[in-house]
């Protein structure tokens, strides 16, 4: 380093000047600086990069939040409607039926087969009793068949032991609705003579026996099976009720020999 | 002692799982017998008393909640948590291919001894449309279900193990 010093001080002071040296420089430097001022601006778009990445990270982050927390107020939203929708028509028929009511709440379910019951948050501290009939917006749902202090055991419509006095509402021919094992509901002991049930037909309670209010939509007829020469045929029915989603009830605490029909959506 | 509790509190467990969760996640309207599971599981596991006891437990717990007549699952279910215990040691039952199917077997097994049973009090349904319709889909959701838990038991023992050595 000092030779070359000293050669560049020699070649000025004997007269060369300073362009040759500074030429000289010039050559060896200036692809160095240009290597080294794309380095500094590569390192600094490098880091303005990264300062952008990390930011719009962050923000992604919390709008990923938000964004889930809008997704869960969304379903909550809806959920919370469709209960509202659901009280709100518990409630029209409440209002609309001449009986005494109890309004519950569904808390537990056997759905295995064997049994089919709902358990509801209302016993015999709110007035419930063993055979209390229960309804829904739909129709029939079935009928109490335990009573805690607070807490019921709905024994509803498909269960297999479950038998309820009903009538095609069209042509009042009489018969009994049973569930079956598979979960089926079916219309047994219709007279064949002059039965003329057609599917489509709703199926409603008879009112016999004053355990039912009469006129409770049960179900539609969806086919008819016919034995021949069975004195009885039977049918197999869509319960007016959808089982698996029943989630309020009412109970009904009270009697009445009115036909309740009319009092249901007529495509009960 | 604490063991105990600990099995009782898993089949509690068990039981309100079944009447809210599984009850409403059937398929096709058939749902696992989640205690019966656990009574086999716990058998396999603690021997026939502690099987017995999980499945009397969880049986009264279904019956009382079910709506249907109190003591017959809890004699079942205890049947079948004992009968499972004393396999253990006679028969080749750790082995998980035989342990699925006789989750299957048994869950069979348990639903005949149930119909018999109600058929001293006139349980209503024929027995070929239990067959059908209840006793054997359920048997064979126990057994997938069964599987799920055994495999999920092999795969929690076997990170265990890595993490001791």
């Amino acid at each position: 380093m000092l030779l070359v010093s000293f050669l560049l001080l020699t070649v000025q002071t004997r007269g060369g000047g300073t362009g040759r040296a500074g030429e000289l420089v010039a050559i060896v430097l200036t692809p160095v600086q240009s290597l080294l001022v794309r380095v500094h601006r590569g390192a600094l778009g490098f880091w303005a990069n990264y300062l952008d990445w990390k930011a719009v990270r962050r923000e992604n982050a919390t709008l990923r939040g938000e964004n889930e927390q809008l997704r869960v107020q969304t379903l909550q939203a809806g959920e919370t409607r469709e209960e509202n929708t659901r009280l709100r028509r518990l409630l029209v028929l409440r209002d609309r039926l001449p009986l005494a009511t109890v309004a519950g709440e569904v808390i537990g379910r056997e759905a295995g087969g064997w049994v089919r019951s709902l358990t509801v948050n209302r016993g015999r501290g709110d007035g419930i009793a063993q055979q209390t009939p229960v309804i829904m917006p739909d129709g029939l749902v079935g009928r109490v068949v335990q009573v805690h202090r607070s807490a019921a055991v709905i024994q509803l419509l498909n269960d297999p032991a479950s038998t309820v006095g009903a009538v095609v509402q069209r042509t009042r021919t009489a018969g009994l609705v049973e569930g079956d094992a598979g979960g089926a509901v079916r219309f047994k002991f219709m007279a064949r003579d002059g039965a003329s049930v057609a599917p489509g037909d709703l199926v409603v309670t008879s009112g016999l026996g004053t355990l039912f209010p009469k006129g409770l939509p049960v179900g539609r007829v969806v086919k008819i099976e016919d034995k021949g020469s069975a004195l009885f045929h039977f049918a197999v029915l869509a319960p007016a009720v959808d089982f698996s989603r029943v989630e309020e009830v009412l109970l009904v605490t009270g009697q009445t020999t009115q036909d309740v029909a009319a009092l249901f959506p007529s495509d009960g | 002692m604490a063991l105990r509790l600990l099995l009782l509190l898993v089949t509690v467990g068990g039981g309100v799982l079944q009447s809210t969760v599984v009850a409403a996640r059937g398929v096709g309207g058939v749902t696992p017998d989640v205690p019966l599971i656990l009574t086999v599981l716990i058998a396999l596991r603690y021997g026939p008393e502690s099987g017995c006891l999980a499945g009397f437990v969880a049986g009264l717990l279904q019956d009382a909640t079910g709506g249907g007549l109190v003591g017959v699952q809890a004699l079942t279910k205890g049947l079948a948590g004992f009968g499972m215990g004393l396999l253990v040691g006679r028969f080749w039952v750790t082995n998980p291919l035989v342990q699925v199917p006789g989750l299957v077997l048994l869950s069979v097994a348990e639903g005949l001894g149930r119909f018999l049973l109600l058929q001293m009090f006139h349980y209503p349904a024929a027995f070929g449309e239990l067959m059908l319709h209840v006793i054997l889909p359920q048997a064979l959701y126990n057994g997938l279900i069964g599987t799920l838990c055994i495999l999920a038991e092999a795969g929690y023992e076997l990170m265990r193990r890595r993490t001791w050595q």
